[in-house]
């Protein structure tokens, strides 16, 4: 059974199902209540930010889902504790930007402890935290920094693109037994599609081929599936078949999906929402042209946005953003 | 089996110690976990437990001794009288810290072949996975002509290229030729000049394949045709090769360096030979063709066909026709392509065999028995031999197109094909 539900309604689906299903599971993070045990007052609590956990307070308890202060260092080391000493928390980080003040719990702690305790000790956390550009949020709550935890040995970092691979997603992040840091793109969080009822996981680490293709392969992850999407159905009305891969996991990534694509097509565009340097999609034109070399029919080309920060003007965001049209500019540069 | 013991390094700052005390006697027995080893660092003392259970075979380093980090300091076996060589552990598990590039090593150069030999080049940029299925195939993908942006070479273009090989004409062992057949009738052969390929005679193909078989002929390092490794290639070689495509006589029609070859197989085979056609034809090189084609060959090697295709414009075309910019541009992107066939080494060889025929049959020229047509070019920059070629001939015909270029059978495609079909039917008629 299907039924249709926005990103954010399939997140709050996952939670609540291994919520259910685990009674170390607990959310917390800033404003995730809201206004705390509301509910039972018959009044609506505030579920974040942009209202992702709407609801889970009513359901769980203010035990299990925590509001925290507005300091990312204390909420992220508390959770990575939380994770070692036997729970196993989902934390909200509002937006990947506040990366910065979080990030000493995620890079030194949470990456390093399974690791130099010999397996001893393991983390599984799952940290949520909203990404990219597109709802004139600004430079400084716009960015997309997957390129920076998917750079971390011991991080998982997961993005989905669609409600339904949100929802199986985030339950296997969340009973990974690693730090997983799940990207939610701003992109994608009101696109409704429909979304499998019940509990099911999607395995971190396996990309997915979305549209076969022949001609050319376009690597997409987050909101950029979308963006190849609109590309292939234009590339295939001028006669060249795009193949669509959606990358879902940015570490582990999936390196063999991406080089057999490569090898059918032999051209690969990687179309990548963040700054173009030390992108994600570089890392994969560094793949390509590494592991890939003799199947290149073209010269590997990126589409990123530029290297500077997220515009808040709402012209400039979008010229900012990756679009098809830069996708077909690409496909055409490559001949 | 036996198992080092080595100066350890306990902190970043640490690059020697000194070995304080063996607590166990050389040849006495240890358990895993034992106390093995106290040395110095730093003025404290450390101790070293054992990873392993065994005998304490060997000391190389005593007591009071300082040595780098990672220095071997004794060796423990598993039983107490296996075979233990002292000097061979020592080479292999002696690791001290200062030595620290001695285990570098450079891996051995990928294996050659077309991909290592073949460097990319401004003529030809070869996208990487067509180098690879060229490899594949065993053949040079220079000889691709490339369909991509700036003439890059594409794995289709190396696809299309071995599948349009596999209809190449055997000649001998490891030369194949390309040939283009249209139309069916008596035959003609069409021989191109220097530097050229069959669409030399694109205007004249289709009009002559309505009532002939026409036989095309790409000659050796021409399109696809094989390229054999050789200094030169002898136009008497090339008129065999012509002669290897047709069985019986036919119609022989050459232009230029084409027209030479002609001559040759009319006169080293003359039972092959129904009539001639030599356009532009020439019997001695004169100084400015020899130059001229030195030039092509040094632009060859350098340029893109397209600017060799631009370089070479004026030299083959009349000034009326070059007036008009479009036929220009069209004609332009046309001779690009033509010139693509011919890598800079074919250009070579075929010039070095124009040079070494050169005069070599101006005697010959009266020996000739078959019907034959000189058609010449007024404005013909390269080649001046019509009126010598044409008096020289017995019985030849000569016909003049005034305003026209050396490449006269493209410039002036009707006027051409009208005095080849006049001259054809005449003989038919006879």
């Amino acid at each position: 059974m299907t039924r249709k539900l926005s990103t954010g309604g399939a997140i709050n689906e996952a939670i609540a199902i291994a919520m259910r299903s685990d009674p170390d599971v607990i959310l917390m993070g800033e404003d995730v209540a809201g206004g705390g045990d509301r509910s039972k007052e018959g009044t609506e609590e505030m579920g974040g930010v942009l209202g992702t956990t709407r609801g889970l307070v009513g359901e769980f308890g203010m035990n299990r889902v925590r509001d925290t202060p507005i300091a990312e260092m204390g909420l992220i080391g508390t959770a990575v504790g939380a994770a070692a000493t036997g729970l196993r928390p989902i934390a909200e980080l509002m937006f990947m930007d506040f990366l910065g003040t979080s990030l000493d719990p995620l890079l030194n702690q949470a990456a390093k402890l399974r690791y130099m305790f010999g397996g001893k000790v393991k983390v599984p956390l799952t940290v949520r935290t909203v990404c990219g550009a597109g709802m004139q949020a600004a430079a400084q709550h716009s960015q997309s920094l997957y390129w920076i935890t998917t750079g971390i040995p011991g991080l998982k970092t997961v993005i989905p693109s669609s409600p339904a691979d949100a929802k199986g997603l985030l339950l296997a992040s969340i009973r990974d037994d690693d730090p997983v840091i799940f990207c939610e793109a701003k992109g994608i969080l009101n696109q409704v599609a429909e979304v499998p009822e019940g509990d099911y996981e999607i395995p971190l680490g396996e990309a997915n081929i979305v549209r076969e293709g022949s001609d050319v392969s376009l690597v997409a992850f987050g909101a950029t599936v979308a963006v190849a999407q609109k590309a292939a159905k234009a590339l295939a009305e001028a006669g060249t078949s795009a193949e669509i891969v959606d990358l879902r996991s940015l570490s582990p990534l999936d390196e063999a999906t991406i080089l057999t694509s490569l090898e059918k097509t032999g051209r690969m565009v990687i179309i990548d929402e963040s700054t173009p340097r030390c992108s994600i999609a570089r890392d994969i034109a560094a793949l390509c042209v590494d592991k890939g070399f003799d199947f290149l029919n073209a010269p590997v080309k990126c589409v990123t946005a530029p290297h500077t920060p997220v515009p808040f003007s709402s012209v400039l965001e979008r010229a900012f953003m990756p679009s098809a049209q830069n996708v077909l500019d690409a496909v055409g540069e490559m001949g | 089996m036996a198992t080092a013991i080595s100066m350890p390094r306990l902190g970043m700052t640490m690059e020697e110690g000194t070995v304080v005390e063996w607590p166990v006697a050389l040849g006495g027995a240890i358990n895993k976990g034992d106390l093995i080893l106290i040395f110095e660092t730093e003025k404290a003392e450390n101790e070293v437990e054992s990873s392993t259970a065994g005998f304490l075979r060997h000391i190389y380093v005593e007591e009071g001794e300082v040595v780098p980090c990672g220095t071997l300091l004794a060796a423990i076996t598993e039983t107490a009288d296996e075979p233990f060589d002292v000097d061979a552990f020592h080479a292999t598990e002696n690791h001290p810290d200062q030595d620290g590039d001695a285990g570098l090593q450079v891996a051995a150069s990928p294996s050659s072949g077309i991909v290592d030999e073949a460097k990319p080049t401004a003529r030809k940029p070869i996208a990487p996975a067509a180098r690879a299925a060229a490899k594949k195939a065993g053949i040079d993908p220079e000889l691709v002509s490339g369909t991509g942006p700036g003439g890059r070479i594409t794995k289709q273009d190396v696809e299309s290229y071995l599948s349009a090989r596999e209809s190449l004409v055997t000649i001998e062992e490891g030369v194949h030729l390309e040939v283009l057949i249209a139309g069916s009738g008596e035959t003609v052969v069409l021989l191109p000049g220097l530097g050229t390929d069959v669409s030399a005679f694109a205007r004249q193909t289709p009009f002559l394949a309505d009532r002939f078989r026409v036989v095309g002929v790409n000659p050796r390092g021409v399109g696809l045709s094989d390229a054999p490794e050789v200094d030169v290639y002898e136009v008497a070689r090339t008129a065999l090769d012509a002669a290897a495509t047709y069985e019986g006589a036919a119609h022989v029609i050459g232009a230029s360096l084409g027209a030479a070859v002609a001559i040759e197989l009319a006169l080293s085979h003359p039972e092959r030979v129904k009539s001639l056609t030599l356009i532009t034809p020439f019997v001695e090189v004169s100084p400015r063709l020899a130059a001229i084609a030195q030039g092509w060959s040094r632009v060859s090697s350098e340029a893109t066909p397209e600017t060799l295709a631009a370089s070479l414009l004026p030299w083959f075309f009349s000034s009326g026709f070059l007036a008009d910019s479009a036929v220009r541009g069209r004609t332009l992107r046309g001779l690009a392509q033509t010139v693509a066939k011919v890598p800079a080494q074919t250009l070579a060889r075929m010039a070095a065999g124009m040079e070494q025929w050169s005069g070599t049959r101006a005697e010959d020229l009266a020996r000739l028995s078959v019907p034959t047509l000189v058609v010449a070019a007024g404005e013909d920059l390269l080649t001046q031999d019509a009126n010598r070629v044409a008096e020289a001939i017995p019985g030849a015909k000569l016909m003049v197109v005034e305003a026209a270029g050396h490449a006269v059978a493209l410039e002036s495609a009707d006027a051409v094909n009208a005095a080849i079909g006049e001259h054809l039917a005449s003989l038919a008629s006879t």
